[in-house]
């Protein structure tokens, strides 16, 4: 994002999009969830059109103190994601991209399509990188 | 792994083979790890003395040294597209009949954002990976949910 600040909207995003995880942690069983899932999107779209920000930014705070009274001790994470088991597993094993170019013209001859549009990628790269 | 298992065979049959010869030079060399099984049978099945050589009747070229590591299938892009396309088609906010690649969700399929959180998570639980919110609420459309699901899984690049 842009700007370092949320907008109200995306406050209310990211509310929604926790709230259900935390309930997808506690009801384990599909079609329990389904049905809080569904009691929580009608909550959240009977507020929609709140036109007053005063208002509506009450709400979001009340809701915020609500996610935390509920939230699930330990919510369930996807691996890949921080605090996930499999965080940043593999960072250790990757290795930067410009050691292709340091690798033996015998061992690039193995990957002969690739290198042919690497050069093309490099020039692309140095006549985009000003425009960036 | 089946290669040390075959060569701890071979090398208690030429043990044994060994202690009959007393001291034949071929087996004892044959203990030596060395990985050319083929030269290896073919130098015991010589010896003649042996009755285990019946036993250790293994064919030549075909013990092909490969491993197999547990993983999922690898991605492409097309059952990349599929399983997203599968995943909106469910959805029961949206018809499948007008439902395209490019069709954006909120000005083609009248969706609101909610729907576009949910149909995100949807596609975090389908892939199994987290899209963090910052970049999950500038994808509009299943042809750019398929163009970020390939760039994180490296897929063709």
């Amino acid at each position: 994002m842009a700007a370092v600040y949320l907008t109200h909207h995306q406050k209310v995003l990211r509310l929604y999009k926790k709230s259900l995880r935390h309930i997808e942690s506690w009801c384990i069983f599909r079609d329990k969830y389904r049905f809080y899932a569904c009691l929580l999107r009608a909550r959240f779209d009977e507020n929609k059109h709140e036109k007053d920000m005063v208002k509506a930014t009450i709400m979001l705070k009340a809701g915020e103190e609500e996610f935390w009274a509920n939230q699930h001790p330990q919510p369930y994470l996807f691996p890949d994601s921080p605090g996930g088991t499999s965080y940043e597993r593999y960072e250790c094993y990757k290795v930067p991209e410009w050691c292709l170019d340091h690798w033996h013209p015998s061992e690039k001859a193995m990957y002969p399509d690739y290198f042919a549009k690497r050069e093309q990628w490099k020039k692309l790269r140095v006549q985009s990188w000003d425009r960036e | 792994m089946a290669s040390r298992a075959l060569a701890y065979c071979v090398r208690s049959v030429a043990r044994s083979s060994a202690r009959l010869n007393h001291g034949n030079v071929l087996t004892r060399s044959a203990c030596a790890p060395v990985v050319s099984n083929q030269r290896l049978l073919s130098v015991i099945s010589c010896s003649q003395r042996t009755r285990w050589t019946e036993l250790v009747r293994i064919s030549g070229p075909s013990v092909h040294l490969c491993r197999h590591y547990g993983d999922l299938p690898p991605l492409t892009l097309e059952s990349i597209k599929e399983r997203v396309m599968y995943v909106l088609k469910l959805y029961d906010k949206i018809s499948p009949e007008k439902l395209q690649t490019s069709s954006h969700f909120m000005k083609d399929l009248g969706l609101d954002s909610l729907d576009q959180v949910e149909i995100i998570m949807a596609m975090e639980d389908e892939f199994g990976f987290e899209i963090p919110d910052a970049e999950a609420e500038k994808l509009m459309t299943p042809a750019e949910i398929v163009q970020y699901i390939a760039d994180k899984k490296d897929v063709y690049e």
